[in-house]
């Protein structure tokens, strides 16, 4: 679930790296993340104190932005991020849109620097979350006026397009699902089922409405072919003024754009369960087989017990006190161990160890009585 | 248990008593082989009529006797897509590891999704009642567990659908 969590968890642990450092690092890592993402952390053993840290995005919206520099509202939220410690550098490094000059001494003491670090590595969803927001005030607003909505394709990540229409009432989000493997298709299909079940239930009234149809919606109409020809259909939401007003606005931007991540991570741990839920199924039908063929073993051994019965007899009238004990013994344990709890409860097994343990009987060890 | 699964099951139970009475026979076309003539089908003398059992279209049970072996194979119900990639998942997943088996075949009859076979040795190793009651269980419990993973990747679906909604409130 790392992809669809704010904070770079590799850039959180970097940072994190070189703030607890008792010694000065020399540190120059490039990362690159999901949602074409490209980091640079550079910090030198001669200064300590500070940290430069390079970032470099996809532009969200490829046909609307003309320039891939960011906008003075994304800079404004990047200064806003952490102000004391987050400083925007005047020479940015080449190949990245922005570089950020860390004070790391600015960063608190004790435990609040954890959450300061983590706020710092939300950099990606900041420019992104301000992309977004900045394309639904500006785009459009001339043909919003002529009555036409025209779709604004965005890309975050390159092979799962998906689209935003502003009508005045609200935004629609339509996200084209595209599958490689059938099954991914149909469990995907049940969850969607099941999101627009929850979505129109009484309890989950403020929520987007939320819908699934197989054909592109009506909304897309004109669009390319390639981007309208899907095997999962089209999930849309309905986003209206209360689901953007406040905070909510970084929210609801972030889990639009992480969407079509969400519902991967999800039919990737289906599948799993499944494969898991099959292998433990195997086991207790291969038991099945394996416990029938135990207990013919043992009726064979009890007929020939059976047939040799006088034999059995003798021996145990001949065989001393301690040796009857420790058959007899023997033959319950095993029985106790034969027994299959089919509930497992925690902490039993020691229990069962401890006192339910059968004495052994041995006639070599004994003590001398005076 | 289903009203319709009782007697679909008790006929096949009955059908697998009369047609498992296997015996060793050496095969006739190559000398000191001993093959399942089933499978081979090459001596009409040694193969009995075949008995086609079904509970309705999608779910049937086709049960081929010879002398020395016995073929089973089973058509098991799919109401809809998501059963059916449940069952060709868990079927599949058996057929891979049929050896723990020993009496599953690796490759299924065509038109049908698993299929068994057990010669005059499998009878003599395991007896023919223990024999058949696992083959009852086993149709019994794939029903059920393609029918509980189902619910299960729904339930799991309806949780992530109300964790992710809650997101936005």
């Amino acid at each position: 679930m790392t992809c669809i969590e704010r904070a770079s968890p590799a850039l959180n642990q970097i940072l994190l790296k070189l703030y607890s450092a008792e010694k000065p690092m020399e540190i120059d890592h490039h990362l690159y993340e999901f949602g074409s993402a490209e980091y640079h952390i550079l910090s030198e053993a001669s200064d300590p104190r500070v940290a430069f840290l390079s970032i470099s995005t996809a532009p969200l919206c490829p046909g609307v932005l003309a320039t891939n520099e960011l906008s003075s509202y994304t800079i404004e939220m990047i200064k806003a991020l952490c102000p004391a410690v987050v400083e925007i550098a005047e020479s940015r490094r080449e190949g990245y849109q922005l570089t950020l000059k860390l004070n790391l001494t600015k960063i608190p003491r004790g435990k609040d620097y954890i959450k300061v670090i983590k706020e710092i590595s939300t950099v990606h969803s900041v420019i992104l979350s301000s992309q977004l927001k900045e394309i639904l005030w500006n785009f459009n607003s001339d043909n919003a006026i002529k009555g036409m909505h025209k779709p604004i394709k965005l890309v975050y990540n390159p092979r799962e397009p998906f689209f935003v229409i502003r009508q005045p009432q609200q935004i629609i989000a339509v996200f084209p699902i595209r599958f490689a493997e059938k099954s991914d298709v149909i469990i995907s299909t049940a969850f969607f089922q099941e999101l627009v079940d929850v979505g129109s239930s009484d309890r989950y009234a403020k929520a987007p409405p939320c819908s699934w149809s197989a054909i592109p919606p009506p909304e897309l109409r004109g669009e390319a072919f390639e981007d309208l020809s899907t095997n999962g259909g089209f999930v849309s939401f309905d986003i209206s003024s209360h689901h953007v007003d406040g905070k909510r606005l970084d929210k609801t931007v972030w889990n639009l754009l992480n969407f079509n991540a969400y519902v991967r991570y999800h039919v990737k741990i289906t599948k799993g369960f499944i494969q898991r839920r099959m292998r433990k199924r195997l086991e207790n039908l291969v038991e099945v087989l394996h416990h029938r063929e135990s207990l013919e073993q043992d009726n064979e051994q009890i007929t020939r017990h059976q047939d040799a019965g006088c034999s059995c007899t003798k021996r145990l009238v001949r065989s001393s006190k301690y040796s009857i004990l420790k058959q007899r013994w023997g033959n319950l344990g095993r029985k106790l161990k034969r027994i299959h709890f089919r509930l497992k409860i925690q902490g039993f097994g020691r229990f069962r160890q401890r006192w339910l343990r059968l004495p052994k009987f041995s006639s070599r060890e004994y003590t001398k009585l005076d | 248990m289903a009203s319709t699964l009782r007697p679909y099951l008790a006929c096949i139970r009955n059908t697998l008593d009369a047609a498992m009475c296997l015996q060793n026979f050496p095969c006739q076309e190559v000398e000191r082989h001993n093959k399942p003539e089933v499978e081979l089908k090459s001596s009409p003398e040694l193969l009995l009529n075949p008995v086609l059992i079904c509970r309705n279209e999608a779910e049937k049970c086709l049960i081929e006797t010879s002398i020395n072996s016995l073929r089973i194979s089973l058509k098991v119900k799919q109401a809809d897509e998501l059963e059916n990639i449940l069952t060709k998942k868990f079927l599949r997943f058996l057929s891979m590891r049929a050896e723990a088996f020993q009496v599953l075949r690796r490759k299924p009859v065509q038109g049908y999704d698993i299929s068994f076979l057990i010669t005059n040795y499998h009878c003599e190793e395991m007896q023919k009642h223990k024999l058949i009651d696992f083959i009852v269980q086993f149709m019994e419990d794939i029903d059920k567990e393609i029918s509980e993973l189902k619910m299960s990747v729904n339930t799991r679906g309806r949780l992530v659908a109300t964790e992710f909604l809650k997101q936005f409130i």
